[in-house]
């Protein structure tokens, strides 16, 4: 009897709501996310290996590197996350603060440099300003006889440019958020007092929104050291390297310790930033400025301004939305891209193999390589979509319902990491965590599945927020009803919470299909060439000296990326309240 | 031992004989016994250091009916650490590769039996025993100095390799990085190995001996002034080939390329011709070899498609070889004639590549390269 009792106690203490599934989340997380990095740390410090860190950090080599590329990385994160913060924040204020003319068109134009990959935009770049320092095509300001110098065509500056051109809509986009919850409250009471608007200014707003302009700094900053399509394209031909395109360098040489190595010290530094970055934003854990009372506060008359500042806004946008996409348009029509505009071709799209026309490759359309890829990069899409989707909702899941214990603290910690990590030092994760065989697990090095796991564990970060979102809007009495009635956990899963969630999951599916489709950073390393993906396809011809060829797949990818981007907004219908009058 | 692990045994014994009595009946197939197991297989996939498999692709196709061949365009450097770390993960994806970077191949792919030699019995007769192992070369390839004929009609503006060191030529010099691309390194190798001959060149050059000022020999140190004299790296070698070659250019700079990237110049637009005659040497000529996978997944495509790309019997080897019978490229084959347009093999000052000793000394060039980026 006794022993009965306590086996029975015992049972429950195993299967305490939520135990199992904490568990089973965990495991999930663990494996996905926690071993790919520990596997590449220990691979760093076998004896034939260890080496490696004193090549990197001391020996003769250490300078070239590591130093000289980290020099460029840190220049690289402080000046695009400054220049990001003040772009965004720029627009961001014109949109919500102000009475610029066409708000809502730069407000929505705002948001749309981060759908088109960076590479989109350096190729644009190349298109128009390569001149003939590294042979190949000339741009089309080149063409058109303009000299262009060294450092416009190539290097720091151009990549300076590109990534602040992209990385200013998150900016924007987070800033904007921020600026619209400031309490009209607060404006009007400093108005009565007679402040003017640069004390306003200067007096409640900025201290305000500190937080937010705090978490864009830092979030660009993350996203502009760990890019790698854009210095790659443009700083490489003049060496210029930073420790993205070096840990591509080295693992594509076969130095993977070294590649390796250089990769940890990537994610510390990328950490490291983020992690202060919050530290100052939590340093002050009430900013709460959202209250029940106060309506939206008159907006600052530009008066004459109003027009000048729109004519700012307006040069900012479409240098990074529309330029870029009329210049990769043509360059994929145009032969020679310093004679941008004519002697168009669709060959480049629809030509058969001719020998005499760029070494035989045929148009993208009859490329059996390009449209292979086109096939397996909408179904990593998908399925990444999917299994992100599910392994997100369920994370989110078991922290929303149990709360409680390490557990689910560690599964929220956990499934943040990857944000952390730099999409290139993530995929060489993969390899050392995956490339090889695991006991009786086959290795999985050039699988579809490879590229699914690790895309999934890559994004879920993004797929546990929007899970989370979702779970957020379906009240918690539904789900407890139907658990007092006896329902199982899949049961009411599947019958209550994503039926009613299906918007929300659909749209969150979605957008991580479309990060994952415009991804090169994670991929450029797990691409083999019988499982391509197109942004590295892209790349590849765009490093050849096929410019076309990657501006026409570039496109492709682009229209791919905006038209889910569209059809997600509408399933979210998502409230930009800054939009709103 | 127990009874199943005798038969596990037993049963390991019979596998591994009659994979190998497969493998070995089919190493003495012709191409017409190969082709009906071919078809059979249906597919191939070859990694290949040049382009050229594209064109390769389609002819073969058109010869072999019924047999896909995926071409994948990979640089040898490339290659060798994409097989490697299949192999690790056991994974087969190519059925052939061809390649270069033999220094590196022979110790990393094939000693490690990541790849294996076929020489198809055809041809076995008139291709040189050297080039028949320990893999079979299908034809030499070159790492020379390039300029461009239209802007120096008189011949090439450079006699002496040291010149590049020199005033004149600092930012004209283009090459493809040599972490990129192993053929590169092998050419900064040989330099370094033909020390005796680069202190020579230096001599005759500026008058005096050479003053290494710290370099462990000449050849590094005329490595260290050439990147110290603003050396510019592209990434492929149809960039070096646009940059020296392109025509309509006023003083265009100089490169080192394959000299069989000449075959393009109408196509293209260039004006590309070797500078042979600079001393000591214009650079080097290695050969391009051709391998099976260790375990190929088709066995017989794999074979009649390196028995393919050896050439038929017409008289300059017919549509297998046609990509790769231009002047510049130095075929194996004893009976197919030197293409007219070339230098002659025995006229052509390029150094020979010896992969053995250039794998001694290959990394260390490469770490050298490496602090002068």
């Amino acid at each position: 009897m006794a022993d009965a009792a306590i086996s029975g106690q015992g049972r429950r203490v195993i299967f305490r709501q939520g135990t199992v599934l904490k568990a089973v989340v965990l495991l999930l997380l663990v494996a996905l996310i926690v071993l790919p990095l520990i596997r590449t740390v220990l691979f760093t410090l076998q004896p034939d290996t260890i080496e490696a860190w004193s090549d990197v950090l001391s020996g003769r080599l250490s300078k070239n590197l590591f130093y000289k590329p980290l020099g460029n990385t840190l220049l690289i994160g402080v000046v695009v996350s400054m220049a990001c913060v003040l772009l965004g924040g720029f627009l961001a204020w014109l949109v919500v603060m102000t009475n610029v003319p066409f708000r809502k068109t730069i407000g929505v134009m705002a948001t749309l440099p981060f759908m088109i990959p960076s590479f989109a935009a350096a190729l644009a770049w190349g298109a128009l300003f390569r001149n003939d320092r590294v042979g190949g095509q000339l741009g089309w300001l080149e063409g058109l006889g303009l000299d262009i110098p060294n450092w416009l065509a190539w290097g720091m500056v151009p990549t300076l440019i590109v990534l602040t051109l992209h990385y200013f809509s998150l900016a924007f986009t987070i800033i904007a958020a921020a600026l619209a919850t400031v309490n009209s409250d607060l404006v009007e009471a400093a108005q009565i007092a007679g402040a003017k608007g640069r004390r306003i200014l200067m007096g409640i707003i900025l201290p305000v929104t500190t937080p937010a302009l705090v978490a864009a700094g830092s979030l660009c900053f993350a996203g502009a050291v760990s890019n790698f399509a854009t210095p790659a394209l443009l700083g490489l031909p003049v060496r210029m390297q930073t420790l993205s395109t070096r840990l591509f360098g080295m693992i594509e040489v076969g130095q993977v310790e070294r590649g390796y190595v250089i990769g940890i010290l990537l994610v510390l530094i990328s950490g490291a930033f983020l992690w202060a970055g919050n530290r100052i934003v939590s340093g002050r854990r009430s900013y709460a400025t959202i209250t029940g009372k106060g309506g939206r506060a008159k907006r600052f008359d530009l008066r004459g301004a109003r027009w000048p500042l729109c004519a700012v806004a307006a040069v900012i946008l479409i240098s990074s939305t529309v330029i870029p996409v009329i210049v990769l348009t043509a360059s994929s029509l145009a032969p020679s891209s310093a004679n941008l505009f004519s002697n168009w071709t669709l060959h480049y799209w629809l030509g058969e193999s001719d020998p005499s026309f760029a070494q035989g490759i045929p148009g993208i359309a009859y490329n059996e390589d390009i449209v292979r890829a086109l096939t397996i990069t909408l179904g990593l899409g998908l399925a990444v979509a999917f299994t992100g989707m599910f392994v997100g909702l369920l994370a989110s899941y078991t922290t929303a319902r149990f709360r409680e214990g390490w557990a689910s603290a560690a599964i929220t910690q956990i499934s943040f990491l990857p944000l952390l990590v730099p999409g290139i030092a993530f995929g060489a994760a993969y390899i050392a965590y995956l490339g090889a065989p695991i006991g009786p697990l086959p290795a999985l090095y050039g699988t579809f599945a490879l590229l699914v796991i690790a895309g999934t564990a890559y994004l879920l970060p993004f797929s546990v927020q929007t899970g989370r979102a979702v779970i957020q809007q379906v009240g918690g009495e539904l789900e407890e009803s139907a658990r007092i009635t006896g329902a199982s956990f899949v049961r009411r899963l599947f019958a209550i919470t994503v039926p009613l969630a299906i918007r929300g999951l659909a749209a969150g599916g979605i957008l991580i299909f479309v990060k994952i489709v415009r991804d090169l950073s994670l991929v450029v390393l797990l691409f083999t060439p019988t499982m391509p993906v197109l942004s590295v396809v892209a790349y590849r011809y765009a490093s050849e000296g096929f410019g076309q060829f990657a501006n026409a797949i570039t496109v492709v990818i682009l229209f791919i990326s905006i038209a889910a981007t569209m059809i997600a907004n509408r399933l979210q219908t998502k409230s930009q309240p800054w939009l709103q009058n | 031992m127990t009874v199943t692990n005798a038969m596990r045994l037993g049963a390991i014994g019979v596998f591994l004989s009659t994979a190998a009595m497969a493998g070995g009946h089919l190493n003495e197939m012709g191409p017409e016994e190969l082709l009906p197991l071919a078809q059979e297989e249906g597919t191939l996939t070859v990694y290949s250091f040049t382009s050229r498999i594209g064109k390769v692709e389609k002819a073969f196709e058109e010869a072999y009916p019924g047999i896909d061949l995926q071409g994948f365009d990979i640089s040898s450097t490339e290659q060798i650490a994409r097989l490697k770390a299949e192999a690790q993960a056991g994974v087969t994806n190519a059925d052939v590769v061809y390649i270069s970077d033999t220094p590196v191949v022979l110790t990393e792919l094939l000693e490690a039996g990541i790849i294996a030699p076929y020489v198809p019995p055809r041809v076995a007769d008139r291709v040189p025993d050297q080039y028949q192992s320990p893999l079979l070369a299908q034809r030499l390839s070159t790492k020379v100095l390039m300029y461009n004929e239209e802007a120096n009609p008189d011949g090439a503006p450079v006699s002496n390799l040291w010149e590049l060191t020199t005033e004149d030529w600092s930012g004209r010099v283009v090459m493809v990085d040599p972490l990129q691309r192993g053929d590169y390194l092998d050419l900064m190798t040989e330099i370094v190995l033909r020390s005796d001959e680069m202190a020579a060149a230096y001599e005759a050059q500026f008058g005096q001996a050479i003053d290494l000022d710290g370099a462990a020999n000449a050849g590094e140190k005329f490595i260290a002034d050439l990147f110290g004299n603003d050396v510019i790296l592209v990434s492929s070698t149809d960039d070096v080939n646009a940059a020296v070659g392109a025509l309509g250019q006023e003083n265009p700079p100089v490169g080192f390329t394959s000299y069989s990237d000449r075959r393009d110049n109408e196509e293209e637009g260039w004006a590309l011709q070797v500078a042979n005659a600079v001393e000591p040497a214009p650079g080097i000529i290695f050969p391009a070899v051709l391998a099976l996978a260790a375990d190929p997944k088709n066995p017989a495509a794999a074979r009649l498609v390196i028995d393919f790309l050896m050439g038929d019997e017409s008289e300059v080897g017919g549509p297998g070889l046609a990509p790769f019978y231009v002047a510049g490229d130095y075929v194996t084959r004893t009976d197919i004639p030197p293409h007219p347009d070339a230098v002659p093999l025995d006229e052509f000052t390029a150094w020979r590549l010896a992969p053995a000793e250039t794998a001694t000394i290959r990394a260390e060039i490469g770490d050298l390269i490496l602090t002068l980026q």
